[in-house]
C-alpha cells in the first residue's frame, strides 16, 4: 500500500476528523445521539452515502461545468439517497422505516458535500471512494462516543438495556435530563476536542 | 400584526441555531471573527429569503396532490426540487461574492458553497411545507425571520469569540473547542424562550 | 472540451435533470404499487395495535396478507362522518378491495380552515364488544405526527392507543411510538366530550381521567401530538356523542354499590350515577 493511500484512509479517523478538526456534520451529531442505536444507524448509512457519491462524483469530475456543480453535486446525492429510500420502501418496510428519519439529515449532511467539494472533485474514483469512505467512519466514531455517554448518563440504558443497576436509583442516583438535551451534545463535543488535541499537539490552535 | 408575531416569533422562540440546532456546521466555523460572520449571515439571509417564498410556491401550485394535473402528486419530487431551487441560488450568490467582495470569497473558503448544504435553509423548506401558510407574505415573513434569527446567532457567537481571543483558555480547547461549549451554554440559555407563545 | 461555455453548461445540466427526473419518476412508478401494500398494512396494523388485537411488534412480523386478512376477519364498519357526526359514506371491507381513508392532512388543514370534513371511522369486533378507532394527525418537532385512537363501546374510555411519526429526533420525540409506556399511559383514559381538551399530553404531573404526560426532553413533539389529538378529537365529538350509549358507561368509585351499572365496568366500581351525565 503506498503512503498516499495509507493517509487517505488514516487521516479523517484522527488528525482530521471531520467532526472535532473540520467542523463538519454537526446539526445530525446533535440530532441523533441520543441513543446508541440511533447514532449507529446514522453513522452506517452517512459512511455508504459519502463512499458511493464520493465515488460517482469523482468519475463525473472532469465533465462537470464548474459555474453549475453546485447544483449537479447536490442533485446526484440526494438523488442517491431518495431512490436507496423508495427501493427500501418498496423491498424493506421495516428498515425503511428506521431510516426514513434520517434522509433529510443525510442529503444535507456537510460531510457528504464537505468531501466532494474538498477531495473528490479533484482525485481519481479510488482515492475518491476510501476517503468517502472512511470520513463517514471517523464522523461514525465521534457519533458512538458520544452517543454513549448521553445514553447512560441520560437514561442510564445502553442499547436500550439498562446497565445502571436498580440499587444505584434507590440510593438516590438518578438520571441526568440534561445530558439528553442537545446543548450538552455540544459540550460533549467540546470535552472530546480537549482529550484529542490534548494528545495530538498540532492540532491545537493559537 | 400577525405578521409582526410571527416574524418576532421565528427570531427568538423558533431560532434556526438555539431552538433547532440547525446549519450548525458554518455557524462554528465561520464565527472567527465578526465582520466574515455578518458576511456569511448575510449571504444566509438572502438565500432563505429568496428560496423560501420560490418554494413555497412551487408546493402549492405544482408538488402538492392534483395541483398541476389532477390526480397527479408530485410530492416525491419535493425534496429534491427543494434543494435544486436552494443549489441554484448558493451558486448565485458564490458567483456575486467571488465577484465584488473577493477578500470575503477568501475567507468563507469552503462554507460559502456549503450554504447549499446548510440544513437551516432547507429546514426552511420543510418547516414550511409544514406549516400550511396560507400565503406568500407569511412565508417570506418567516424566512426573513429565520435568517434575521441565524444572522443574530452567528454575530453573537463570533463576538464572543474576539472577546474569548484574551481569556486564558486551556491549549486544547482553544479555539474549536471553546466555541462548541459556548454554544452549548448559548443555547441553554435561550430555552428560556422555549413555548413561548406570542 | 471547453467545459465551461455556455452551451455546454446549458446541454449538461438539461440532460442531469432530465436523467434524474426520470430515475426518480420511474422508481416512483414501478414501486408504487408495493409500497402502497407496505404502507396500507402498516396502517391497518397500527390500527389493530391500538384496539390491542395484538402488539406492534406480532404485526410487523406477519406478512401483508396475514395483517390484511386480520383486519377482515374483525372489522366490522368502517365508514366516513362529517363535523356534525352524520354518516357521508361506507368504505368498503371486504377482503379484494379494503377501503382505508388516508388523506389525513387534507382534512387537518380543513379542520383549521374550517372546510368540509369527511372522518373516518373504524369499527373493530373485539369478541362482541364493538371497539370504534379513529385517526389523529398533527405536526411535531420536524414533521407530520399521526395515530390512532381505539375507543370501547362506551365511545369514553380510550382502549388503547398507537402513534407514529415521520422523522422525529430518535430517543426523544420518536418515543411516542418507540416507548410502549407512553402509549400504556392512553389505556383507561376518559375522553372528556364537554372539556377544552378532551384528551391531552401535560408537562409536568397529569391530572385527572383525560391527561397523559409528557416525554420528558420532547416538549415540542408532546404538544405537537396534544394539539393532535385535541383538535381530531374534538372534530368526532359531534358523532361520538350522537352514538354514545344513553346515559354513558358511569363507573364510580371503588367500594360503592355496584347496583344498575353497565356491564363493561370492572368489579371494582359501583352505582349508577345518572344526574351526572345527562
Amino acid at each position: 500500500m503506498d503512503s498516499k493511500i495509507k493517509e487517505t484512509i488514516l487521516n479523517p479517523i484522527f488528525k482530521g476528523n471531520p467532526i472535532t478538526v473540520l467542523v463538519l456534520g454537526i446539526c445530525s451529531s446533535l440530532a441523533v445521539t441520543v441513543e446508541l442505536k440511533g447514532a449507529l444507524v446514522m453513522a452506517l448509512s452517512v459512511t455508504i452515502v459519502t463512499a458511493l457519491s464520493c465515488l460517482v462524483l469523482s468519475l463525473l469530475r472532469n465533465t462537470i461545468p464548474m459555474r453549475v456543480r453546485i447544483i449537479v453535486q447536490l442533485v446526484v446525492v440526494a438523488m442517491l439517497v431518495i431512490l436507496v429510500d423508495q427501493i427500501l420502501k418498496a423491498y424493506a418496510y421495516g428498515i425503511d422505516k428506521q431510516l426514513s428519519v434520517y434522509i433529510g439529515l443525510i442529503i444535507t449532511n456537510c460531510i457528504v458535500m464537505g468531501r466532494i467539494e474538498a477531495f473528490a472533485l479533484g482525485n481519481k474514483p479510488w482515492p475518491s471512494f476510501l476517503d468517502g469512505l472512511f470520513n463517514g467512519l471517523g464522523y461514525g466514531a465521534i457519533l458512538v462516543i458520544v452517543a454513549f455517554f448521553r445514553e447512560l448518563l441520560g437514561s442510564g440504558t445502553l442499547f436500550g438495556l439498562r446497565v445502571i443497576p436498580q440499587s444505584f436509583y434507590d440510593a438516590g442516583y438518578m438520571n441526568n435530563g440534561l445530558v439528553i438535551l442537545p446543548p450538552m451534545a455540544l459540550i460533549l463535543i467540546g470535552c472530546i476536542i480537549w482529550v484529542q488535541r490534548g494528545i495530538q499537539k498540532d492540532l491545537q490552535e493559537k | 400584526m400577525e405578521y409582526i408575531s410571527l416574524f418576532v416569533k421565528s427570531i427568538f422562540v423558533d431560532n434556526m441555531i438555539f431552538a433547532y440546532f440547525l446549519g450548525m456546521c458554518s455557524y462554528l466555523a465561520v464565527s472567527k471573527n465578526v465582520k466574515t460572520a455578518a458576511g456569511l449571515g448575510v449571504a444566509v439571509m438572502f438565500v432563505l429569503l429568496c428560496t423560501l417564498p420560490i418554494n413555497y410556491l412551487l408546493n402549492k401550485y405544482v408538488l402538492a396532490p392534483d395541483a398541476l394535473i389532477k390526480g397527479v402528486d408530485l410530492s416525491f419530487l419535493s425534496f429534491i426540487i427543494f434543494i435544486a431551487v436552494i443549489a441554484a441560488f448558493t451558486q448565485i450568490v458564490e458567483m456575486v461574492v467571488e465577484k465584488f467582495a473577493p477578500s470575503l470569497y477568501g475567507s468563507l473558503g469552503i462554507y460559502l458553497p456549503l450554504i447549499a448544504v446548510n440544513c437551516a435553509i432547507l429546514g426552511g423548506s420543510l418547516f414550511m411545507q409544514q406549516k400550511d401558510f396560507s400565503n406568500i407574505g407569511e412565508a417570506a415573513t418567516y424566512a426573513l425571520g429565520s435568517g434575521v434569527g441565524w444572522f443574530l446567532a452567528i454575530v453573537a457567537l463570533a463576538a464572543i469569540r474576539e472577546k474569548l481571543a484574551y481569556s486564558k483558555v486551556p491549549a486544547p480547547l482553544k479555539g474549536t473547542g471553546i466555541a462548541f461549549i459556548t454554544v452549548g451554554l448559548m443555547a441553554i440559555a435561550f430555552m428560556t424562550f422555549m413555548g413561548i407563545t406570542i | 472540451m471547453n467545459t465551461n461555455g455556455n452551451v455546454y453548461t446549458i446541454v449538461y445540466t438539461t440532460i442531469i435533470v432530465v436523467v434524474v427526473a426520470a430515475v426518480l419518476a420511474l422508481a416512483a412508478q414501478g414501486l408504487k404499487s408495493r409500497q402502497d401494500a407496505n404502507i396500507k398494512a402498516e396502517t391497518i396494523s397500527q390500527m389493530l395495535t391500538a384496539a390491542q388485537f395484538a402488539t406492534k411488534d406480532e404485526l410487523s412480523k406477519m406478512s401483508n396478507d396475514a395483517v390484511l386478512d386480520i383486519y377482515a376477519d374483525k372489522i366490522s364498519q368502517a365508514f366516513t362522518v362529517n363535523a356534525k357526526g352524520e354518516k357521508v359514506a361506507d368504505l368498503s371491507t371486504e377482503r379484494a378491495n379494503l377501503e382505508l381513508m388516508d388523506a389525513l392532512k387534507g382534512q387537518n388543514s380543513a379542520m383549521k380552515k374550517g372546510g368540509d370534513l369527511t372522518l373516518p371511522v373504524y369499527i373493530f369486533d373485539k369478541e362482541g364488544t364493538p371497539v370504534t378507532v379513529v385517526p389523529v394527525y398533527g405536526a411535531g418537532l420536524w414533521g407530520p405526527v399521526w395515530g390512532y385512537v381505539a375507543l370501547d363501546k362506551d365511545l369514553k374510555t380510550v382502549v388503547g392507543a398507537y402513534f407514529d411519526h415521520e422523522s422525529e429526533t430518535p430517543g426523544l420525540g420518536a418515543k411516542i411510538t418507540d416507548d410502549p409506556a407512553f402509549r400504556a399511559q392512553f389505556v383507561g383514559k376518559k375522553v372528556d366530550f364537554a372539556g377544552e381538551a378532551p384528551l391531552s399530553i401535560v408537562k409536568g404531573g397529569a391530572q385527572g381521567e383525560s391527561q397523559i404526560d409528557a416525554i420528558t426532553g420532547a416538549t415540542m413533539t408532546s404538544k405537537g401530538l396534544s394539539a393532535a389529538i385535541v383538535t381530531w378529537l374534538k372534530a368526532y365529538i359531534p358523532y361520538l356523542q350522537k352514538v354514545a350509549p344513553e346515559g354513558g358507561m358511569d363507573c364510580c368509585k371503588e367500594g360503592e354499590s355496584c347496583e344498575g351499572m353497565d356491564e363493561g365496568c370492572g368489579m371494582d366500581c359501583c352505582k349508577d350515577n345518572n344526574e351526572t351525565t345527562n
